[in-house]
């Protein structure tokens, strides 16, 4: 472990996992989704690491990762955080433990959609842990060993920045399920938290809950652009990998054995999603002729 | 389309959003955290506008 620079440190996540679990939920029309698991997956993987790969002051002590991108990204460390398999692991807890299914598969797709989502940088993540290779298209740069400022000040100048963009957008695009008549209808009945929460605080507060990462996303995004380009004229480079300009750490390409080992995987999980879509519809079918 | 209730409870967001920038750009430690967020926006958005309401 190194000292940390900085005293105390909170955590630094980009705007995507804020937004989301919101355009998730527009989307979703087969499967119940709780927001709470959701966006509590969103935020797991970042919420288990990055205190520690910025640094964090405790009392006397600063405590920082050595080698902050492999303790954030990588194994050993904590980088099984960001794979599918972390996110399955913790729903099946959700689901046998607290005994609710539709919080395991929320806080599942919340997870899943954090893994992928960094797997846009240049280092990328262990999405198919324990097989330790990085998935990584290399889209904006990884600079979280730079130390928080710099790290904000690159995302909020590279492609990272148009990608988060493109989630407000969605998000603003998805403006309805933020509205009142939305919440009441569809999230608060979807997951029993709301109600409980209700027994102590009334419903115009819980509202204000369930937007607010919306309201965080969408002004740190704002707040952190102004920073890094008016106070501070960092300059703005969103060609691919970029910006240049700072020290980015890289994971090493994929070797075609890995390459041909992740299209196995990936073939293998369409089958499957086929083969039991199939079956369903077998089913239905079924279920159909027998009724007539 | 936002009904006319609509834009405005997110004429009011906006706002709130405004200030949080400006004290956010002023000293960036406030944008890091989701619980500083939260309390501010159920203070500005939910606390606030209660007790006026209360008041007048």
């Amino acid at each position: 472990m190194a000292h940390s620079h900085r005293g105390a440190e909170g955590l630094l996540s980009w705007a995507a996992h804020d937004l989301e679990p919101y355009v998730i939920q527009k989307h979703h029309s087969r499967l119940k989704i709780a927001f709470v698991p959701l966006l509590l997956g969103s935020y797991a993987p970042d919420m288990m690491s990055k205190w520690f790969v910025y640094g964090i002051h405790i009392g006397g002590w600063d405590l920082k990762a050595s080698d902050p991108v492999q303790f954030h990204r990588g194994w050993p460390g904590v980088g099984f955080t960001h794979s599918l398999l972390y996110g399955v692991v913790i729903a099946l807890l959700f689901w046998r433990v607290l005994g609710s299914r539709t919080w395991g598969i929320s806080f599942l797709i919340g997870q899943w959609a954090h893994a992928i989502t960094d797997t846009g940088d240049t280092v990328g993540t262990m999405l198919f842990f324990p097989w330790t290779i990085h998935i990584h298209f290399g889209a904006w740069a990884y600079a979280g060993q730079t130390g928080r400022m710099t790290d904000a000040a690159a995302y909020f100048s590279g492609p990272g920045a148009v990608w988060d963009l493109v989630w407000i957008v969605l998000g603003i695009y998805s403006w309805r399920v933020l509205t009142r008549s939305y919440f009441e209808e569809h999230v608060f009945t979807a997951d029993a938290f709301w109600s409980k929460a209700n027994r102590f605080i009334p419903v115009a507060a819980l509202l204000v809950m369930y937007r607010v990462a919306f309201f965080y996303g969408t002004s740190r995004w704002i707040a952190w652009s102004l920073w890094a380009h008016v106070v501070h004229h960092y300059p703005y480079d969103i060609s691919w990998g970029g910006p240049h300009w700072v020290h980015a750490a890289h994971s090493p390409p994929l070797t075609w054995p890995q390459l041909a080992g992740v299209a196995a995987i990936l073939a293998a999980a369409a089958a499957l999603a086929f083969g039991s879509r199939l079956d369903i519809g077998k089913r239905t079918l079924a279920a159909i002729r027998s009724k007539t | 389309m936002p009904s006319k209730r609509q834009l405005t409870v997110a004429a009011g967001y906006a706002a709130a959003s405004a200030v949080y920038i400006a004290i956010g750009v002023w000293y960036t430690d406030f944008l890091l955290s989701f619980w500083v967020a939260l309390a501010y926006l159920l203070l500005v958005a939910w606390l606030i506008p209660t007790g006026v309401r209360r008041v007048f």
